[in-house]
């Protein structure tokens, strides 16, 4: 629409695949947060309606450690650490962000409630992340 | 005029900071603003997309160009106005689903998000796992 899709995966440094993954993975979860808010599985947590996010990173940390190390293989070694180092960086910053969330969303707990400030912390340091990295594409 | 890689990358990077910051400031009850007026980051961005997509479309139509010869780009940039309105759908429903003006349930709420992000799954399926053509 706005991006290309090859410019979409120069910038965000995941490939084709890796984006497909995602996707799926927030259709599902969107899918699973109506079920949830709706209550028409009343025994579901939200750990459980946070599963798809996760098993996305899993997916994709173990796709990103075998390019990683075919690239190595290949004499690649500068690009193989690089796209290693960014791939988890991005990776990390949204699972932190995923587990606060759903720690707020799953604990009733006032003491150790965390402010949705805190919680979209990780994706501010991304944001400005992807900015640089912006620059570099560009 | 086509816009480069970084004004458009600047334009969304800007757009999304202002909703995120926007949003937070709501969840955590600093402003009593209307959700409204907390998604008007996404209208304005929604906006110039649908704006800059019609524009090209009626450029095309304007230089009379073969329409079968340029059926798939159309088609594309059919699927991206849709899209586009289909998300709109999603985000004006469940603000008034937020402020209270309807009582719709989410899963309703949910499907043109949905169909939006489904389709967008057969595009880029179709990237990945081109037809084979014998």
């Amino acid at each position: 629409m706005l991006f290309s899709l090859r410019e979409l995966v120069q910038w965000l440094g995941f490939a084709t695949f890796e984006l497909f993954l995602h996707l799926g993975a927030l259709l599902v979860f969107s899918v699973l947060v109506a079920v949830q808010v709706d209550k028409l599985i009343t025994s579901m947590s939200w750990w459980l309606v946070f599963v798809p996010l996760f098993a996305a990173d899993g997916l994709s940390t173990y796709f990103t450690a075998i390019v990683s190390i075919r690239l190595y293989q290949e004499g690649e070694k500068r690009l193989a650490v690089l796209r290693l180092l960014w791939v988890l960086t991005v990776l990390s910053l949204k699972l932190v962000c995923e587990v606060l969330l759903c720690q707020k969303l799953a604990e009733n707990d006032p003491t150790l409630d965390p402010l949705f400030g805190l919680i979209i912390s990780p994706l501010f340091i991304l944001l400005q992340l992807l900015m640089i990295r912006a620059c570099r594409v560009n | 005029v086509k816009m480069s890689l970084a004004q458009r990358v600047l334009l969304t990077w800007l757009f999304t900071l202002v909703f995120l910051t926007m949003l937070v400031l709501k969840l955590d009850g600093k402003v009593t603003w209307n959700w409204f007026l907390i998604f008007l980051p996404v209208w304005i961005f929604d906006s110039i997309l649908l704006l800059m997509l019609g524009v090209k479309m009626a450029g095309r139509c304007r230089a009379g160009q073969d329409l079968r010869q340029g059926a798939p780009g159309l088609r594309r940039k059919v699927w991206y106005i849709m899209a586009l309105l289909l998300k709109l759908g999603f985000c004006v429903t469940l603000c008034a689903r937020l402020e209270h003006l309807t009582n719709l349930r989410l899963v309703y709420i949910c499907i043109p998000l949905w169909t939006m992000l489904t389709g967008a799954m057969v595009e880029l399926g179709a990237n990945i796992f081109p037809q084979r053509r014998d």
